[in-house]
């Protein structure tokens, strides 16, 4: 019966996810067979405008095809071309803004964009574009540059311990710690992100980077589950291919880690990492290793923690593409092998998350809402049966995860976040499956 | 057969090098506002129309007033500001394999270059009286004066040289300063904005000025933001719920471990109060 459930679970998933898969293929096929399509007929176009510039129709033509062809530069040669034509229409000043930016030249981009914003003829619409894009440039040309978000809320949750439910039998036959039983609990919880980047402002690109992750959430009920951590990454970029915008970048760091748990220390780690930074085509890739040495502290609630701790290696690659406007796609595949003082606490796991944030105009002037559909799987395979829990059965564990998250835009940077997610994990070892619907809301700040 | 392939040579040798003097058509001029005078080699100077044809060893002037685009068979673009003086000493280009290679001086004024095939080869090279710029990518905007050489990189690898030394630009955004053909460039640095927007609007039309074409009052093409066109640039989206799901690991893995663990015992119970309690 249960069996059937999760099977029927599972397809529903699947049913949801879907439409989300078909709607990133299909504009993916659409965009490249556009580009090929513009490629094929630029010749032409160039001819005409080589010998007929003041055609307008083609020249326009041109300046767009080339544009969705890649040739950025001949892009904006003809938009130059158009703006000695009318130098008064702020959308041909825009547009070579956007054309200068995706070279990788942001000071001609803020400086078209600045005179766009000088013509009689700027809507408000086209305003606000050129305003985003204005702040986006000059952050980019800071030497020290700062993104981030600071959020706060209230978390509900079905299932606060993330355990399985009280019926469930141990296989030890040992006695099942009752304040492990799946109970829901709400929490109050702050986090915080932070990416610092440094430009030295040399002709080879050398940047250091430092991100800070900081979360704790108070549980109202079942404080054994008070939860806080800190990562902190830093290190040095590197371009491997100086004066290449899109070139390939990569970044050595070190990485510390430290956690609280019941408002006690509960684990720590120090390592390091190697990430690249690159493109294929408008995909923007992230791919990393990493190595974190962890050491677990037991305590009264969790007096066998320290079985825990070991050596964290994990291999990843994020992604990003953004699709058309408003809609992109992030992405992240991960494998991680811990290798822990006892192997039935050693795992590998694979990990696969998808995000898709689509922002939502609601017509007029405003800022658009962004709605944000997510999944993802992982799947843990352990090392030898926990004799503690099932002393013949190696733990094999999927996690099914979905969410759908809605950003509303309050005031300027304000928002507030929501997220509702809900996760199934279903193991052959019963006392590692679980459930857990949780709702999440809260003001954020991101800047 | 190596006779008759050393006549075929020669042959093409002498039509070669009689055909560049047939005013061989090199580009276009997109754009013209007047006053712009171009004068071909052996020929007079005339005014410059929109459509004229440009041709190898042109010379461009144009007056306080006058600025002009030309537009290259390779694709390439020059944005020629007033007051400036430039002759396309070579342009030389094979659209079968794209090769080539492009030499302009500019003796006087400024211009802007979006490159194209040629510059892609790193086959282009601007030269002023104080220095030779050589530009693989690239896009660029070269100022020159009684002052020196002012060269602003916007893309691409500009390599400057002069009888002082070489120096290399790979950052868009960055300007370099040349003195006189004597002294090394100067380093490479940032750029202002208020230079950025002055150049932006010296190297294209004046308001009230057309390009010698008329009737452009909008553009309904949009390069992004609409539901037909790519997004604007727009930083990604980041999301905020990474602590929440590593602390949500941390639990799962904490309750996992401990379930089998009984819990603590209650403290013993001591004696009965006494007096002491």
């Amino acid at each position: 019966m249960q069996v059937k459930n999760r099977r029927a679970i599972r397809s529903r998933l699947a049913g949801a996810l879907a439409p989300i898969a078909l709607l990133a293929f299909s504009e993916i096929s659409a965009s490249a067979q556009t580009a090929s399509d513009y490629a094929q007929n630029l010749n032409p176009l160039f001819q005409g405008v080589l010998t007929r510039p003041g055609n307008l129709s083609n020249t326009l033509q041109y300046a767009v095809g080339a544009s969705q062809a890649g040739d950025i530069e001949s892009a904006i040669s003809t938009y130059e071309q158009l703006l000695f034509y009318n130098p008064k229409l702020s959308r041909t000043r825009f547009d070579l803004g956007v054309l200068y930016y995706e070279l990788g030249s942001y000071d001609m981009a803020r400086g078209y964009l600045q005179t766009a914003l000088e013509m009689h003829d700027v809507t408000p619409e086209l305003e606000q574009k050129t305003n985003d894009l204005l702040a986006l440039i000059d952050k980019k040309l800071q030497p020290d540059q700062f993104t981030g978000f600071v959020q706060t809320g209230v978390r509900y949750q079905s299932n606060a311990s993330l355990g399985p439910g009280s019926q469930t039998a141990l296989a030890s036959g040992q006695n099942f710690n009752s304040a492990f039983f799946a109970r829901p609990d709400w929490n109050w919880f702050g986090t915080f992100g932070l990416n610092y980047v440094h430009d030295f402002e040399t002709q080879t690109g050398e940047t250091f980077e430092a991100s800070f992750l900081g979360y704790d959430a108070q549980q109202f009920t079942l404080h054994q589950f008070d939860a806080g951590l800190m990562e902190v990454r830093a290190g040095p970029r590197f371009a491997l291919s100086p004066g290449d915008v899109n070139g390939v970048t990569i970044k050595p760091y070190v990485v510390a880690t430290g956690g609280l748990l019941a408002d006690a220390p509960y684990y720590d780690g120090i390592g390091g990492g190697l990430t690249l930074h690159g493109h294929a085509g408008d995909i923007s890739l992230d791919p990393y290793a990493e190595i974190v040495q962890q050491s677990f502290r037991n305590s009264t609630l969790y007096p066998l923690a320290s079985g825990l701790s070991g050596t964290l290696s994990t291999l990843g690659l994020q992604a990003f593409e953004p699709l058309r406007s408003g809609l992109s796609w992030q992405g992240r595949v991960v494998y991680a092998h811990a290798n822990d003082q006892f192997a039935f606490d050693s795992y590998d796991s694979y990990a696969a998350d998808i995000w898709l944030p689509w922002n939502v105009s609601l017509g007029g002037t405003g800022r658009p809402w962004t709605i944000i559909p997510t999944a993802g799987v992982t799947r843990w395979i352990y090392g030898a049966p926990d004799p503690g829990i099932d002393p013949v059965t190696t733990a094999r564990t999927t996690e099914w995860r979905v969410g759908l998250g809605l950003e509303i835009p309050i005031w300027e940077k304000f928002i507030l976040a929501t997220l509702v997610q809900y996760r199934d994990d279903a193991s052959n070892v019963a006392a590692f499956s679980m459930r857990d619907l949780s709702v999440t809301a809260g003001p954020t700040f991101r800047f | 057969m190596t006779t008759r392939k050393a006549i075929v040579t020669v042959f093409a040798g002498v039509v070669l090098a009689a055909v560049p003097a047939v005013a061989q058509q090199v580009g276009t001029a997109t754009a013209v506002n007047p006053t712009s005078e171009s004068t071909p080699p052996g020929g007079s100077t005339v005014a410059l129309t929109v459509g004229a044809k440009v041709v190898h060893k042109e010379r461009i002037h144009t007056t306080p007033s006058g600025s002009v685009q030309l537009l290259f068979l390779d694709k390439s673009t020059l944005s020629i500001a007033p007051n400036t003086n430039l002759l396309i000493d070579e342009f030389i280009y094979d659209p079968n394999s794209d090769s080539g290679h492009m030499l302009a001086n500019l003796t006087q004024g400024a211009m802007r270059y979006v490159g194209g095939k040629l510059s892609h080869q790193g086959e282009v090279t601007f030269s002023t009286a104080d220095a030779n710029i050589g530009i693989r990518g690239g896009t660029v905007t070269i100022i020159h004066g009684p002052n020196g050489t002012e060269v602003i990189n916007h893309f691409g690898t500009i390599t400057i040289s002069n009888g002082g030394g070489t120096i290399v630009v790979t950052r868009p955004g960055f300007v370099v300063t040349i003195t006189n053909w004597n002294t090394p460039p100067g380093q490479p640095v940032r750029v202002t904005a208020a230079e950025i927007e002055h150049y932006i609007k010296y190297l294209s039309s004046k308001f009230g000025q057309n390009g010698g074409i008329a009737g452009l009052n909008n553009i309904q093409l949009a390069e992004c933001g609409t539901p037909t066109t790519k997004a604007c640039p727009e930083p990604p989206w980041l999301p905020t719920d990474t602590g929440e799901n590593d602390a949500f690991q941390v639990i799962i893995q904490s309750t996992q471990h401990a379930t089998g663990t009984s819990p603590p015992p209650p403290p013993p119970s001591g004696p009965p109060c006494g007096h002491d309690c």
